[in-house]
């Protein structure tokens, strides 16, 4: 029974890294109408960013996760300006193959310039503590802390700011948001900045759990935030954050019946089963519409 | 009015979400005729249209084609039996030529399995040759044979207009469904369309129009069915409806919203 | 040197009949499949298990028969068609644009992961291998190699000719309505996705039997071999050739791999490290894909319109010529439903 339990501890843990990275995904969606297949490698180069400045400058913990948000924040920025906007006028497709041809360079250049193996991080675990019936290393509850204030923050940011507002306005209908005077191409930046932040820092908090990154965790980063996003509901917030916690306690509980590698099987499976039966996500209300004829 | 019915629409009702789009519909349609479908906007006119051709299922009720249901059939299995429904803007094949839109039109269905277009290179030749020589003569006929090698996303809107009804006469059917054909129309264009209309009943077409523009209504149609608030209120020739208390409240108390 | 260009080249035709399958299912019916890779994967693996015997331990795999090369190939192409009609089914039945896109990469790496784990299937990390010279007969080794490239070309030939005929058939045009508007296409009577599934089964069974005939041309695989990003590579091929144009994507297949092997060979990748050259193809690969997609989505050989015949006949230089707006394809359009379904 405990083991029950602690398998839903170590998935919320896990679902929290994922929530992240999912959120941020969706945001991408939500005010650029694009599915960026990039998105993975944002990630990963927030993780790659921290451990330099681990290794190179003898950072500490908190400045490394500093350095991975600014340095994801930027990436997303640059995603942003010199692929997405430039895509704008295209077909949905020929946007999502080009965000693949990013992925595929990004993914490279890191393994031009860090090597293909693995590399980790030094900071410390920590204890492992008993919190009620979960069992957590210190640094993991660190982690599912600082993943709460980062989704407050987003919370705060969307639902109560002006920029908020204006991404709300700019996600339903970017034209009309234009003619109401607002800055269309500063709150698309705006938001791959935030997303971008948010995805390096996942990154960084990837790396922290696991211990040890390489140029390509962003593939499986991006499988698991899509099918987070689009099991829950792609587009909005809180509906990818429960998608996110579902996925991560379904992958939780099956690992602990099979080995992690088929862990994305797994969560394959579960995205089809949810793109045939509720395509607009689970926690979207309206039928099913993907298809007419 | 003579003529036996053809398409036949019992009862039916459809609700999205909520909101009662269509509420216990019944109209009949007979063969040879052109009918106008009026009413104020959202009387349920273009959702009457999407249930009878398959696109969305009705809650209730039945619509039988030359004696045949069509609920629960597919829009392509409703369009094999000889139904043929336009939408409101043109739906012409974007990155294909506007020869090739037509001869789609009016392709065999038969030949277009891996097989039959693998294999038949004998007869495959004649079919191809006679198949343009129609073509090109509908293409004539609607003044589109100056651009019929052109990708059909080059036309203008009159001419993707006039694409699809060449693209209709092309499949011959025996119904044929416009989704307000004149939206956004010149004059010129729309006498033209008009015209268009009464070659498809030439050619033995039923037709159905749905239409704002009442005038236009009145010079085409031989009968006219009023809808207002998902509910058929009238239907009878032209003139005789201008009496019609119900008709005249569902328009002008409409207008006031 | 001979040797060099006809092994280059025979590789070249080999990723040519692929690049004609996976076409099929992009440049005709508009499907962007990113798994195509599992069948030409699948293909090389079932042509393998059944030509190279039973497995002695510790190597395991499935089936081991010893059948005649050419039968096996056969055999592989039915198995990969099996196999795409189940995935088909389910994707294309209500599955469109992103979302069909999405499903078929979470598939390709669904089964990457599987087979590189579950060694019972085709032994894992180290995959199988003992496939030489399938149909060598007494042949010397070089003449092996002429013979096998003849082979390969004439393979090719043929799969051309299939599908140019059915890309300029009735079926061919139906399949380009269906893409360019599915509600029109039904309309006329076109059972939407009775012609995609058609099309993509036919498109799988190419991407098999270009599995059957590498097996013999590298005689190992594991899935080194085939990691699903190796899919732009052949993408970028079609892009640059000509997408729904099976010449041009026979001529892209011919740069984009030519090409690419020739320019890496002047790439030098020191030896402290050999993943520099791969990783420097793969970051070209991924550019030239952005910028055909941005300047020139049509590619050299853009996709034939169906005409009367009546048209002045296309010299060289018309290809180069600016199109007048009435020609210009609507490929880089965006359209209001082109975002694969309703969204919130």
């Amino acid at each position: 029974m405990s083991i029950f339990w602690i398998s839903i501890g170590m998935g919320l843990a896990v679902a929290a890294i994922l929530a992240l990275s999912a959120v941020a995904f969706t945001l991408e969606y939500a005010v650029s109408r694009v599915v960026n297949l990039a998105h993975g490698e944002v990630l990963t180069i927030g993780a790659y960013a921290a451990y330099v400045g681990e290794t190179n400058f003898h950072l500490n913990l908190y400045m490394c996760a500093v350095v991975a948000t600014i340095a994801g924040s930027l990436a997303g920025m640059g995603l942003n300006f010199f692929l997405i906007e430039q895509f704008r006028n295209q077909k949905a497709l020929s946007t999502l193959i080009a965000t693949l041809g990013a992925s595929l360079i990004l993914q490279n250049l890191l393994l031009i310039g860090f090597g293909g193996a693995s590399v980790s991080y030094s900071f410390a675990q920590g204890n492992l503590l008993h919190v009620g019936p979960f069992l957590w290393t210190v640094l993991t509850i660190k982690v599912m802390i600082s993943t709460l204030i980062v989704a407050a923050i987003i919370y705060v940011m969307i639902q109560r700011t002006r920029i908020g507002k204006a991404l709300r306005a700019v996600s339903q209908n970017r034209d009309l948001a234009r003619v109401s005077g607002i800055p269309a191409r500063q709150v698309v930046m705006h938001t791959w900045a935030l997303a971008g932040a948010v995805s390096g820092f996942a990154g960084f908090l990837y790396g922290e759990t696991v211990g040890t990154i390489t140029p390509s965790i962003g593939n499986g980063f991006l499988l698991l935030s899509i099918t987070a996003a689009v099991g829950g509901g792609l587009g909005r917030p809180y509906a990818t954050l429960g998608g996110a916690l579902v996925l991560g306690l379904v992958m939780s509980i099956a690992g602990t019946y099979t080995s992690s590698a088929y862990q994305l099987v797994i969560a394959f499976g579960f995205l089809v089963v949810m793109l045939l039966i509720k395509p607009n996500g689970i926690f979207v209300r309206g039928k099913a519409q993907m298809v007419r004829a | 009015m003579t003529g036996r019915p053809l398409l036949e629409i019992r009862g039916i009702a459809k609700t999205f979400g909520g909101v009662v789009a269509v509420a216990d519909c019944s109209m009949t349609i007979r063969e040879g005729t052109v009918v106008g479908l009026i009413g104020p906007n959202g009387a349920g006119k273009s959702s009457v249209i999407d249930l009878v051709s398959g696109f969305e299922r009705p809650d209730r009720g039945s619509v039988l084609f030359d004696g045949v249901e069509l609920i629960g059939k597919r829009p392509d299995q409703i369009s094999r039996l000889g139904l043929i429904r336009t939408f409101q803007t043109p739906r012409e094949w974007r990155d294909m030529s506007v020869i090739d839109n037509v001869r789609v039109g009016r392709s065999d269905l038969k030949r277009e399995s891996i097989w039959r277009s693998l294999v038949s290179a004998g007869n495959h030749r004649d079919l191809e040759k006679r198949e343009t020589e129609e073509v090109r003569a509908l293409m004539t006929h609607y003044r589109l044979d100056e651009v019929r090698n052109r990708r059909a996303v080059g036309l203008s809107g009159g001419q993707k207009r006039l694409l699809e009804f060449a693209r209709i006469a092309a499949a011959k059917p025996r119904l044929t469904i416009l989704d307000e054909p004149m939206g956004g129309v010149n004059p010129v264009l729309g006498e033209r369309i008009g015209e268009a209309i009464r070659e498809l009943k030439r050619a033995g077409s039923t037709v159905v129009v749905v239409e704002h523009n009442l005038p236009f209504i009145e010079k085409t149609c031989d009968e006219v069915v009023v809808m207002d608030l998902g509910t058929v209120i009238a239907q009878g020739p032209f003139g005789e409806l201008r009496d019609n208390k119900r008709v005249v409240d569902a328009y002008l108390g409409n207008d006031d919203e | 040197m001979l040797q060099y260009w006809t092994a280059i080249l025979s590789e070249a035709a080999i990723f040519g009949i692929l690049a004609l399958g996976i076409d099929m299912i992009w440049g005709w019916a508009g499907d962007f499949d990113l798994s195509a890779y599992a069948y030409f994967a699948l293909g090389v693996y079932m042509t393998m298990v059944l030509t190279i015997g039973k497995p002695t331990s510790p190597v395991e795999y499935i089936l081991g028969y010893h059948l005649p090369y050419l039968l096996a190939v056969g055999i592989a192409v039915v198995i990969v068609v099996a196999f795409a009609s189940i995935i088909g089914a389910i994707a294309l039945r209500s599955l469109r644009e992103v979302y069909f896109s999405i499903t078929t990469l979470g598939a390709v790496w669904a089964i990457y992961y599987l087979v590189e784990n579950y060694t019972p299937l085709f032994n894992g990390y180290n995959g199988v291998y003992g496939l030489f010279d399938p149909m060598g007969g007494g042949l010397s080794y070089a003449a092996y190699h002429y013979f096998f490239f003849a082979f390969c070309l004439l393979a090719l030939f043929l799969v051309y000719l299939v599908v140019q005929r059915l890309s300029r058939s009735p079926f061919g045009r139906m399949v380009r309505a269906v893409r360019d508007d599915e509600r029109a296409a039904s309309v006329y009577g076109r059972n939407v996705f009775w012609a995609k599934y058609r099309t993509y089964l036919f498109g799988a069974g190419l991407a098999g039997f270009a599995g059957g005939l590498f097996a013999a041309y590298i005689g190992a695989f594991n899935p080194l071999d085939w990691k699903p990003t190796e899919i732009f590579v052949l993408y970028a091929a079609i892009l640059v050739g000509g997408r729904g144009n099976p010449r041009g994507v026979i001529l892209g297949s011919f740069i984009v791999y030519v090409g690419f092997v020739e320019m890496t060979r002047y790439i030098p990748s020191p030896a402290s490290r050999p993943e520099l050259g791969p990783a420097l193809r793969q970051i070209l690969i991924g550019l030239l894909i952005i910028l055909m997609l941005k300047f020139r989505p049509s590619g050299i050989f853009p996709e034939r319109l169906g005409t009367d015949g009546t048209e002045p006949k296309r010299s060289l230089r018309t290809l180069f010529r600016r199109r007048p707006s009435g020609e210009e394809s609507s490929e880089g359009l965006a359209t209001a439903d082109a975002t694969g379904g309703a969204q919130a």
